[in-house]
């Protein structure tokens, strides 16, 4: 018990410091700061759609769409209301966050495989608007002309829009925040009560648990979630379109929650740092990269269908 | 006024028809194998560039006998080979499954017919228009339908009288019992995966007279088809027929009065049935969901 | 007056009438075996009283209110609490973590996103007491998923003790086991109802279990009331008899 627990915050005080010391040790390897925070923002997206399907069991395959209107929300909050980034970051996280509140309200008596169905579906009405309707979202070009803001505490000023390292510092700032929330709930009563339905729904209905009423409740903190890194995405390159607000991210992000092992925490992070990783590597040196990441998620599935973590894990307990 | 109407209620139902027989194909593998196939537009997309590369060798009408079997051929071969192993899985991996295949075929596409898109010729006789007052029904957008008429009836009329088409309508309903009885359910499942790729190749090979080649032509007919079944609630193939056409005749009127909305209507569709009647227009109660 | 009232129900499916026109009327203090051959509707029975199917006809009464149409889970917030007879329970999890989310969801946390100290001890203490009452305490740490087929069922029993139940439902609580654990299984149910007063209903293939048990009995064959008394007035039922033989022959 107690030496599991100090490997345990071993393994979190690494994974930790790998993230803190990161501009410095990834050139090494070939790396970029703005790599790294695209990376925290992906990693994020993949942590959120795993709180619901690695923690409640729900497999929502259009999550994308509220990363997408994240991004919308901060880039118009950014361009047409408020030069803030803070600011930004609220709107898309609100935008995302109550968009899939509502929807999820239609959604939650639906199960499996139909869920998926459905959230794919649902999810794409975002898509064909930020399409569409291109004087507000710049259409298919996607929305330009927005930039993240420097930061004014009062007392100084971080120059987070010019400087890459200081605005690495911030998005894993607010990567720490939301992160510690996730794993604030996951301990709580209420993440008790996902775990249950994940593990036996019918138990957890006769257990006197609301399984509606919760995994609504899952759902929509998900998307709040999902939103918030959409948001902190927009602002890395400035730039928002509908590719991500189209399923085939949404499929991504499950691939990587799934790859890093979807019944642990950190490893959608994981998952999301080889695949941005891979995807940058191999489209710069095939142009079949698509065939590689179509045939690397055929194995995962066939081979690795709990995940490096879940590899790992399984090892230990041998 | 009448005649724009018109236009578009005839575009409408040959879309929806479209839809329909996609969605049937779709609706076969999901009813059977609770697999959602998301490579159903890259089968689409193999059938009709087979059927480009077959007619310079059989012709117009042999390319469409041919290329929609040898499409069913790789389905039943993709089915043996990777989707069986997802039976019984959560439905996630099936997912993933056919989500990385959508991938691999796309570029597969592109590696061996280019990723530009090709011309296509169809019959001289079935590009004219048949009347001058409505132009817009030219002979092979009658031809188009009436092959999927054809089609779709050739399917139910399998479904309902043939052993094995009772067997897979069995199936849909309770798969243990089915496996109980001893009928084979893996031959079956292969049988049926390889029926619904089947239609596929077919709207394929038909999709490519009217729109041309390209490597990504499946993917606009994937959403339709999802939302067809969930309008026509899971587990009924005739509710899948009905949402095709439904969504189909419903983008084409709105084109009249709002045409950038013509898309968005069938998700205005799908939400209303889901907040008015959740298993869909004529899904079974408890089916799935 | 009675804990449990069920008035003439009965269960169609399609053409197939699983129940037909059954009552039981449940004291306070209890312990109510449903018996019948196999078929005979028990579980669709057991399944009308705890809202996992609603009836096509009939009322159903917990201590006074009719809860025909309730939803199963503000069924179990009344304290009507069952286990099943496939045992259902979360098998990644501990024995602990099991019975911890009934001890939380009972004491009204269930959709509280921090929990304080205090609280957290509440629930720990509530824990540790019932673990006791199973017999399962040693056992708190293990996965319930490993553990043997008679501690799985302890262990569900006290999920269903988390929730304070005024009414514990069991579907033949020793199905699939052998003579000790069917052994261990009697007596605890035996000590929850001697000992805890609780009240208790439970199916049973077991008649040993069944006339060791049980203060009455109430016999189900096709779907319909075929008797219902004491133990003894049972065992010299002769239709009963007649039910019993008739498969066995």
């Amino acid at each position: 018990m107690t030496s599991g627990r100090m490997r345990q915050g071993a393994i979190l005080a690494a994974i930790w410091a790998a993230l803190i010391f990161a501009p410095y040790w990834m050139p090494l390897f070939g790396g970029y700061t703005a790599l790294g925070t695209r990376v925290l923002a992906i990693g994020l997206g993949a942590m959120s759609v795993n709180f619901l399907l690695g923690f409640t069991g729900v497999l929502s395959f259009g999550h994308a769409a509220w990363f997408g209107l994240g991004a919308y929300g901060a880039g118009l909050c950014l361009k047409w209301i408020a030069a803030s980034t803070p600011l930004g970051l609220l709107a898309g996280t609100l935008l995302g966050g109550i968009a899939g509140g509502l929807l999820g309200a239609l959604l939650v008596r639906r199960r499996g495989i139909y869920f998926a169905m459905v959230t794919i579906a649902f999810g794409q009405v975002f898509y064909y608007i930020a399409f569409q309707w291109s004087s507000l979202t710049g259409g298919d070009d996607g929305l330009r002309g927005f930039a993240r803001q420097p930061l004014h505490l009062g007392f100084a000023t971080i120059n987070i829009l010019n400087d890459a390292t200081a605005f690495y510092y911030f998005a894993l700032l607010c990567f720490a925040i939301v992160v510690g929330i996730m794993g604030f709930i996951l301990r709580s009563p209420f993440g008790h009560t996902m775990i249950a339905i994940r593990e036996n729904e019918r138990r957890a209905r006769f257990l006197g648990i609301a399984v509606e009423l919760h995994i609504w409740i899952a759902f929509t903190l998900s998307c709040f979630f999902m939103a918030f890194s959409g948001a902190l995405y927009a602002m890395v390159n400035n730039f928002a379109d509908p590719r991500m607000l189209h399923y085939s991210l949404s499929g991504d992000f499950v691939i990587m929650a799934v790859m890093g092992g979807m019944r642990t925490f950190w490893g959608p992070l994981l998952g999301a740092v080889v695949f941005v990783v891979l995807q940058d590597y191999i489209s710069s040196i095939t142009v079949n990269w698509m065939s590689f990441i179509g045939l690397m998620i055929v194995a995962i599935v066939l081979f690795f269908p709990r995940g490096l973590l879940g590899l790992l894990r399984q090892r230990k307990a041998a | 006024m009448i005649d724009l109407l018109l236009f578009n209620a005839t575009n409408g139902l040959i879309i929806g028809a479209f839809y329909a027989l996609m969605a049937i194909g779709l609706s076969l593998i999901l009813n059977l194998s609770n697999v959602i196939n998301f490579a159903h537009g890259g089968f689409l997309v193999i059938g009709a560039y087979l059927s480009y590369s077959l007619t310079p060798y059989l012709g117009f009408w042999g390319a469409l006998i041919v290329a929609p079997f040898l499409t069913a051929a790789i389905g039943f071969l993709v089915e043996r080979l990777l989707i069986r192993r997802v039976y019984g899985r959560d439905p996630l991996y099936s997912l993933l499954l056919t989500f990385g295949l959508a991938f691999i075929i796309e570029d597969g596409t592109r590696q061996i017919w280019g990723a530009l898109g090709k011309p296509t010729s169809i019959p001289a006789f079935l590009s004219k228009p048949l009347s001058y007052q409505f132009f817009f029904i030219t002979g092979y957008r009658l031809f188009m339908v009436a092959i999927v008429v054809l089609a779709i009836a050739v399917l139910f009329v399998l479904l309902r009288y043939t052993r094995a088409g009772i067997r897979v309508r069995a199936g849909t309903l309770d798969l243990e019992t089915v496996a109980a009885l001893g009928i084979n359910i893996r031959t079956l499942r292969s049988l049926n995966f390889a029926i619904g790729i089947f239609l596929a190749g077919l709207a394929g090979v038909l999709a490519s007279g009217q729109l041309g080649l390209e490597p990504t032509m499946g993917d606009g007919l994937l959403m339709p088809s999802f939302i067809a079944i969930i309008v026509g609630g899971v587990g009924s193939l005739n509710g899948t027929l009905l949402g095709g056409l439904m969504i189909g005749v419903a983008a084409g009127l709105t084109a009249v009065v709002f045409p950038s909305a013509s898309d968005a209507i069938m998700y205005v569709i799908m939400a209303i049935v889901l907040l008015v009647r959740p298993r869909g227009l004529l899904g079974e109660e408890g089916m799935l969901t | 007056m009675s804990v449990l009232r069920v008035n003439k129900v009965s269960k169609r499916f399609g053409s197939l009438v699983a129940v037909s026109d059954v009552s039981l009327a449940v004291e306070k203090g209890e312990l109510h075996a449903i018996i019948g051959p196999n078929g005979a509707g028990k579980t669709t029975f057991f399944n009308l009283i705890s809202g996992f199917f609603e009836p096509s006809a009939g009322t159903i009464e917990f201590d006074g209110r009719d809860i025909t149409r309730l939803a199963p889970h503000k069924r179990v917030a009344l304290g009507m609490a069952r286990t099943f007879q496939i045992t259902e329970i979360f098998p990644e999890l501990t024995v602990f973590e099991n019975v911890r989310i009934g001890a939380e969801v009972t004491a009204g946390f269930g959709l509280r996103p921090w929990i304080n100290a205090a609280d957290q001890k509440t629930v720990h203490d509530r824990v540790g007491e019932i673990l006791k009452l199973a017999g399962i305490e040693s056992k708190a740490d293990r996965l319930v998923g490993e553990l043997s087929h008679g501690d799985q069922r302890a262990a569900e029993i006290a999920m269903a003790l988390t929730l304070k139940p005024r009414l514990l439902l069991l579907d033949e609580p020793t199905a699939g086991m052998g003579d000790q654990e069917t052994y261990e299984i009697t007596r605890l149910i035996r000590r929850l109802h001697r000992d805890s007063k609780l009240t208790i209903v439970l199916i049973e293939h077991d008649m040993r279990v069944v006339f060791n048990l049980a203060d009455r009995i109430t016999v189900l064959d096709q779907g319909k009331l075929l008797a219902e008394g004491t133990p003894k007035e049972i065992a010299a039922n002769e239709a009963v008899q007649a039910a019993y033989l008739g498969k066995a022959a």
